[in-house]
């Protein structure tokens, strides 16, 4: 038994290899959140007025609201004056066009391409987000042949303003919770992509999220829009320094997927999850939903969770359209102190709409992992249905892991099914592979992998591989 | 084998029940249709090898409001605990099931299982479902499920190809969805009420 147990603990054993900081210099606004700060953000990103409206309205509403406790999270309380709203790397002006050679270098390290290299190191557009601002955004040429939009959301709001106004906001209104409000207020950049009508997107686009100031917030804001008949495969992943202090991360992501239309969005977050005792890391309070506006249309979220200090996260979809259809895959892993709320909702509005909920999760150390999840039939939803599926795995006994999901039915030909499981590996399951050769490092990373497979196996292939990895490395000393 | 030492479920809401060492508590829910309840049980599992058992029926055919709130808290380890509630929902009525489960970090060895399925017959009727885990220890077998949902087509159909009349295949299918929560000895009202469904 202890034997196992240090077995565990060896296996698990591993390190934040995105923790390192990048030197360079800066500008930022001053800390506080106010009006000015809004007005000075939006100048900066010389935003036209309807946006500075925007969000002076969205700040309005948020200083009317309170942040929300329901969530099965111990959340800090949060300082908001005590946060730096907009932090950007300085542009050389000797060489404006060009991307910092240390910027460049840091997103090499972290394995993200920004230049169009070899197309069989496989073929993915990145937009990549430093702090506030985009660097860059690959591939834009070969995407905009087919008449795709893939550019920072602040390019979008100079180059597509019409595009951005008719949709931002549409699927989360400015108003919606706490933290949509305040990053509708304060947001600096994201993605955005417009797929054209019956556009099948060549390449897999793909969003990095990369915090590297001291003191700073990320406010990310990305918006996906697939005309009629399109299809999409889009992916986010997100690193941090190592820090002390705990940074806030609040983000809004918005799907619009028209009739027939096909968007798959995964996400591998690996935001810095603080140190063995809890301290530092990034608080991940995330709004995540898209909308299945036309008939037959089909939105997929993938997602594994491995970092952050505390995640709030919900990705949702609403089916609005007949025959439309979604599916939620989650792998959530917590270890040492981290606290996870995670789960999606669905919404069914239109006929014959269909859903599936596949959520692992995975807790270890000292961690809470929740899964909280809403399935809803309102009365149109004729033949509507719905599977879900949320499985918890324990690794050590200081852990928790919870599971909140709510079934709400008003439509008698709706189908509802819900089953939830919650286990450990057991001494059997490792003997059994030991027995047979196996040794027992490898037993525990089988059966993890095994466990989650389901959801990896939906990953693009790129992702994949790095999931699988992350998910040994989370666990590192996870019994004790 | 004693029974669970019970606190006045009459009087106190929500009726609590602490279950000790080896002890064994079941309990029975029977609503039937024109009645409104609000059902709150609080049930502690404080002895090593109590064993609690819930079974619930709930039918409901005009407006009634039937709301279940049970929490059922290990508090102590190897303890034992099914709930299966089953229920049809049909007119105007609306029900809720909240479920909850809670395991004490140091209720190792607990087994929980807890299943709410429900059947929605008509437009206006309203089923929301809530169960929950909470769960504080590692060695634990613990699972629920819900779901809602109408009465099997394929089931009806079977039936109606083999010369059972379409209100009987119905009948049939509601008695054998409610069996396993259906108390002995009360079988006949029970099939009473669903003809009258």
């Amino acid at each position: 038994m202890d034997q196992d147990k240090q077995i565990i603990q060896e296996f698990t054993a591993g390190e934040y290899k995105e923790g390192f900081v990048t030197d360079v210099e800066q500008e930022f606004v001053p800390k506080g959140l106010n009006e000015d700060i809004i007005r000075t953000i939006s100048r900066l990103k010389e935003e036209p007025d309807w946006l500075l409206e925007f969000r002076l309205d969205a700040f309005r509403k948020w200083q009317k609201m309170e942040m929300p406790r329901w969530a099965h999270l111990d959340l800090p309380e949060i300082d908001f004056q005590d946060i730096i709203y907009y932090a950007a790397p300085k542009k050389d002006k000797d060489r404006p066009k060009e991307i910092d050679p240390k910027l460049a270098e840091t997103f090499e390290k972290l394995g993200i391409p920004l230049k169009e290299r070899d197309v069989l190191a496989g073929v993915v557009a990145v937009d990549a987000v430093f702090d506030s601002v985009s660097v860059t955004t690959t591939f834009r040429k070969t995407l905009a042949e087919k008449g795709i939009i893939f550019c920072s959301f602040s390019e979008a709001v100079k180059e597509h303003p019409d595009l951005v106004r008719k949709y931002l906001a549409t699927v989360v209104p400015s108003g919606d919770n706490y933290f949509a409000a305040l990053n509708s207020a304060v947001f600096s950049d994201g993605s955005f992509c417009y797929i054209p009508k019956g556009v099948r997107c060549p390449m897999d686009l793909s969003s990095y999220f990369r915090i590297n100031a001291r003191g700073t917030g990320q406010f990310e804001r990305t918006l996906i829009v697939a005309d009629e008949g399109s299809y999409v495969s889009y992916m986010e992943g997100c690193t941090a320094p190592m820090r002390d202090e705990q940074q806030l991360h609040a983000a809004v992501v918005e799907i619009i997927v028209e009739k027939d239309a096909d968007v798959k969005y995964s996400t591998v977050q690996n935001w810095y999850p603080g140190d063995a005792d809890g301290k530092g890391g990034i608080l991940n309070l995330v709004t995540k939903r898209g909308i299945c506006k036309g008939d037959g249309a089909h939105l997929s979220w993938t997602q594994v969770e491995t970092g952050s200090a505390i995640t709030w996260k919900y990705p949702s979809t609403i089916l609005k359209g007949d025959n439309s259809a979604s599916e939620f895959y989650s792998v959530a892993v917590t270890n040492n102190y981290q606290q996870a709320d995670t789960g999606t909702k669905m919404v069914h509005i239109g006929r014959n709409t269909k859903s599936r909920i596949v959520s692992k999760g995975i807790s270890a150390g000292r961690s809470q992992n929740s899964y909280r999840g809403l399935v809803r039939m309102n009365a149109g939803a004729k033949n509507a249905r719905n599977y879900s599926q949320c499985d918890s795995l324990l690794i050590g006994s200081k852990c928790g892991a919870h599971t909140f999901p709510v079934i709400r039915s008003d439509n008698p030909t709706a189908v509802v099914e819900h089953e939830a499981t919650t286990s450990k590996i057991s001494e059997d399951q490792l003997f059994y592979c030991n027995q047979r050769g196996i040794g027992p490092e490898e037993a525990v990373g089988l059966i993890v992998n095994g466990y989650a497979r389901e959801v990896l196996s939906r990953l693009p292939m790129e992702f994949a591989v790095e999931a699988q990895k992350l998910l040994q490395v989370s666990l590192e000393g996870s019994v004790g | 084998m004693g029974y669970g030492n019970y606190r006045d479920p009459m009087k106190a809401r929500p009726a609590q029940y602490v279950v000790g060492a080896g002890e064994k508590l079941e309990l029975s829910f029977v609503v039937l249709p024109g009645e409104s309840r609000d059902i709150e049980v609080s049930i502690d599992l404080v002895g090593e090898g109590a064993e609690v058992t819930l079974k619930g029926l709930y039918l409901c055919g005009g407006d009634e409001r039937v709301n279940f709130r049970i929490l059922m808290h290990h508090r102590a380890p190897g303890c034992v605990s099914h709930q299966l509630f089953n229920g049809i929902a049909s007119g105007s009525s609306k029900v809720t099931f909240e479920g909850r489960i809670v395991v004490a970090p140091d209720a190792q060895k607990t087994e929980a299982y807890q299943e709410n399925h429900n059947i929605v017959l008509s437009d206006d009727a309203h089923v929301e479902a809530t169960p929950q885990l909470e769960i504080y220890a590692d060695d634990v077998k613990c699972s629920h499920g819900a779901t809602v949902g109408r009465l099997d087509e394929e089931a009806q159909f079977y039936m109606r190809s083999r010369g059972i009349p379409e209100q009987e295949a119905r009948v049939l299918q509601m008695l054998s969805f409610l069996s396993s929560v259906t108390p002995e000895g009360r079988e006949k009202e029970i099939e009473g009420a669903v003809r009258a469904l």
